[in-house]
């Protein structure tokens, strides 16, 4: 699917859309993530895999701030998005999460209609004209490929979607926003094969305009549908490359026990 | 890559919403504040007020809370029968109304169907939202009558007819607490008992009661607060007649009987209101005395 | 291959089984008949209410004002102001409640001030009522010098009630799963606008519920009322909206007529009361369960 890298690993200035650089996320005492750097390339898909419990998902959810919410919780070390740290001292997080935006393993559409779902994120970041709405949601729509499926009822609740299309519109909504990087957090685990593949294939499209950042715990996913593949392993990043590398010729020898299901 | 919101759209929109939001906080933290308020200005009012009678009319404490005799007239005001009788109500219906309870507790949560509970809940709801003074109404029309044809009470007023609608009122009270005590034991315990041969009586009484006690005391603690600050109800069947209750056929008074009962003739400032605001702190450190006792049995539970 | 002998036991019940077995069966009719106990008394109580109240229910019952010393009263102004106390005092509960309930649950953090706030919350739900009142006569009656007024009984009410409502409130609240405020802030929400857009609508069936129910125990109120809202209702007609007048409830005249009056039809006025009172419950109750039912449907788009 993608071709191969030379050996080294740093793209161009231009590509280094999300820079993590030596992250530490803390919970308490407990120190969850460990020295953690990865350049996530813009209009790529990047796969963070691992066994259960690695940290996969603390760091995912370092890169939009969303450890803010957790007492307790810290971050050092520096997430740069377009060369600004999200964490420095300017930083908003209501800013930055509009521009990287995040899609959950179970969907949690809001109770609400299916068009209120999608145009809550420009809603409360002041848009206001309902013309430039519905666009913004026929978009969103089309764009999470839900749009022919509900566009007769979308005053309908959210709730009374299947779980492949409740997912497909969360998707729809973090798009809306226009975000430039979308973080995704397993988002296929809770579904039936087909809606996997449904998503996965949105996925692909979506790489043409936004930078993908994926957890999944399915190695055949990653192999499928990523550019680059991170592996993480007792909260450290143990190795990074080219997805079709990592599968084939890893350099570590725990990333090769981990793919060859020797442990996990 | 074309964006279809400029960075400095998103940025000002950002800080109005955060605007916004200092300022929603300030209001709720002031709400809060205000429960602070709240609770400080009765403690200290109540406690300045219901003190009066001891650094302004010179009244021993120990008198006070010990003395058979309600002597206002004399500058001798003893609350001790009032105190016995709010014991003794309480007593009465947390002795009918307890077990009776905790009864029908353990029948919502082990036994009842659900065609029963779906008539039992709502009926115990409404329980609940009867005002206390229809209770006294119906104890005064109905029970008091009742009492003083089949007894040996000449009036029918006293003890026993305000006891039982006391028990009745702290039914709801017990039952909903004693049936969530049921509810919340392991299905495991009740599951180990019947593997084991035992029948569904012999699993209540042997494991889950025992195993249900902190939460049955916290039910009856409840109860009890419930019964000690209940006062319009008992107040139209008890007689309010200060003397002992020597059988529960008598008419006598409890405290916060004798507080509606006496507080509208009493004068501003006089010895008889100064006693009954003194009453009523003492009503005050017996309802948190026995809040205190329901967080310490809670701890025990967990 | 041997056959072996029947062995010695099966499985059909000895005696001591059946002792034990009929022990159990005579419990569970006991507790049966206990149960229903209470669903027959209760029914008894609404039959024998509305039996004798129902001849007194006359519109100029209903209506009418009510007399001191000659039969033929009405207790119109008394349920006038039985709303009218209502209205005011969740006027002024349901903001600061509701308020106090949303910082405690969704701002707060743990601390001294989230500390104190909870335990004075817990502590003025120990007072009983008749100490509410007292408190009320002291601070409304006496230091404001307001007399009995209608506005110190619905302050009274407002400290009697803050934290039931209060609670209500933290569990409407805690009843919305987290995931739906991560999804608001993950698109950038403040949090004040997730709890305004996502997690009060959620909220907001079993909120109330809760409200309607504390409305119903308000509006039968008495013994806080007593000493702070007084006895006795203005003789201003159609209905006065002053409320710095005394203004006596229904709940309150139920009892008064029963203690204090000397009216000759007391047994009248007492059964159309309480018919009045008794229908009142039953409407809340009702209410809080629509209102409920029907708030959640609309706001969220879906039944529970």
């Amino acid at each position: 699917m993608t071709e191969m890298e030379p050996s080294h690993l740093e793209p161009a200035p231009d590509m280094r859309k999300l820079v993590a650089d030596d992250v530490n996320v803390y919970y308490g005492t407990f120190q969850a993530i460990k020295h953690a750097s990865l350049t996530m390339r813009g209009q790529h898909v990047t796969a963070l895999i691992g066994p259960s419990g690695c940290g996969k998902t603390t760091f995912l959810r370092a890169l939009n701030r969303m450890h803010d919410l957790t007492p307790g919780a810290r971050v050092e070390g520096e997430v740069l998005l377009d060369g600004e740290d999200i964490y420095g001292p300017d930083a908003d997080p209501v800013v930055i999460r509009h521009r990287i935006g995040m899609v959950f393993q179970r969907a949690n559409p809001f109770p609400k209609t299916i068009y209120e779902n999608v145009i809550y994120g420009p809603r409360i970041h002041g848009e206001r004209n309902k013309a430039k709405l519905d666009a913004i949601a026929e978009r969103a729509l089309r764009q999470a490929a839900l749009w022919d499926e509900v566009k007769d009822r979308l005053n309908r609740s959210a709730l009374d979607l299947s779980g492949g299309q409740q997912q497909r519109l969360c998707i729809a909504r973090a798009v809306a926003l226009d975000p430039e990087v979308i973080l995704m957090d397993e988002p296929a685990s809770a579904l039936d094969p087909i809606a996997t593949s449904k998503i996965e294939d949105l996925i692909t499209q979506l790489t043409e305009q936004f930078t993908v950042v994926i957890v999944t715990h399915s190695m055949q996913q990653a192999a499928r549908i990523s550019d680059y593949t991170a592996f993480f392993h007792l909260g450290e990043i143990v190795e990074v490359g080219p997805t079709n590398q990592i599968f084939t010729h890893p350099k570590e020898k725990r990333t090769e026990d981990y793919i060859t299901g020797r442990f996990g | 890559m074309l964006l279809e919101f400029p960075y400095a759209v998103i940025a000002l929109q950002a800080r109005r919403s955060r605007r916004v939001e200092q300022i929603a906080l300030l209001g709720l933290r002031v709400a809060a504040g205000f429960v602070i308020v709240a609770m400080i200005a009765l403690l200290g009012y109540l406690a300045l007020e219901g003190t009066k009678t001891f650094y302004v009319d010179h009244v021993n404490v120990g008198e006070f809370l010990f003395s058979p005799n309600f002597a206002v007239d004399s500058g001798h005001p003893g609350s001790a029968v009032y105190v016995v009788g709010s014991i003794a109500v309480t007593f009465f219906a947390v002795a009918v109304g307890g077990p009776f309870g905790i009864a029908v507790g353990v029948f919502l949560a082990e036994i009842a169907p659900r065609r029963m509970t779906d008539v039992l809940k709502p009926a115990i709801e409404l329980m609940v939202g009867i005002p206390s003074v229809v209770y006294g109404w119906l104890g005064l029309t109905l029970l008091v009558p009742l009492i003083r044809t089949h007894t040996s009470s000449p009036s029918g007023f006293g003890l026993a007819a305000a006891g039982i609608v006391l028990s009745i009122m702290i039914l709801p009270t017990v039952i909903t607490l004693s049936e969530d005590a049921f509810r919340s034991l392991p299905a495991a315990l009740k599951e180990g008992s019947l593997a084991l041969g035992a029948t569904r009586w012999q699993t209540i009484t042997r494991v889950l009661l025992p195993s249900a006690s902190s939460g049955l005391a916290v039910a009856l603690i409840l109860g009890i607060a419930r019964a000690v600050g209940e006062t319009l109800a008992i107040q139209m069947v008890i007689g309010n007649a200060t003397q002992f209750p020597t059988n529960i056929f008598a008419p006598t008074a409890a405290l916060t009987t004798e507080i509606v009962t006496d507080m509208q003739g009493a004068t501003q400032g006089s010895l008889l209101q100064h006693s009954l605001f003194s009453m009523a702190l003492l009503l005050l450190l017996i309802a948190m005395l026995l809040i205190v006792l329901v967080r310490f049995a809670l701890r025990r539970r967990t | 291959m041997a056959i072996t002998a029947p062995s010695a036991r099966s499985v059909a019940a000895t005696g001591s089984v059946r002792v034990r077995k009929l022990a159990d069966a005579v419990a569970t009719i006991v507790l049966w008949v206990m149960a229903s106990s209470i669903i027959v008394m209760l029914a008894a109580f609404v039959i024998y209410m509305v039996y004798l109240g129902w001849s007194a229910l006359t519109p100029s019952f209903v209506f009418g004002k009510p007399l001191e010393h000659a039969a033929g009263g009405g207790i119109g102004p008394e349920i006038y102001n039985s709303f009218y106390i209502l209205i005011l005092t969740l006027a002024f509960t349901i903001p600061i409640a509701v308020s106090a309930g949303i910082y405690l649950q969704e701002y707060a953090l743990p601390g001294t001030f989230r500390s104190v706030v909870q335990f004075s919350a817990e502590s003025l739900a120990t007072v009983p009522s008749i100490v509410m009142g007292l408190f009320g006569l002291l601070i409304f009656v006496y230091t404001f010098h307001w007399g009995y007024t209608a506005l110190g009984g619905a302050l009274t009410l407002t400290l009697l009630n803050l934290p039931a409502l209060v609670r209500v409130t933290q569990e409407a609240l805690a009843s919305v799963p987290d995931t739906l405020r991560e999804a608001s802030m993950a698109l950038g929400g403040t949090k004040w606008q997730t709890i305004t857009r996502v997690v009060l609508p959620s909220a907001i069936g079993r909120l109330t519920t809760g409200v309607v129910l504390i409305a119903g125990r308000i509006y039968g109120e008495t013994a806080a009322l007593i000493f702070t809202a007084g006895l006795s209702v203005t003789g201003n007609q159609p209905y006065d909206l002053n409320p710095f007048h005394t203004a006596e409830t229904l709940a309150v005249h139920l009892w008064y007529t029963h203690s204090e009056s000397v009216v000759p039809d007391v047994d009248r006025i007492g059964n159309g009361s309480a018919l009045v009172l008794l229908i009142m419950v039953l409407a809340f109750n009702v209410a809080a369960r629509i209102a409920g039912r029907v708030l959640t449907k609309r706001f969220t788009g879906r039944t529970s």
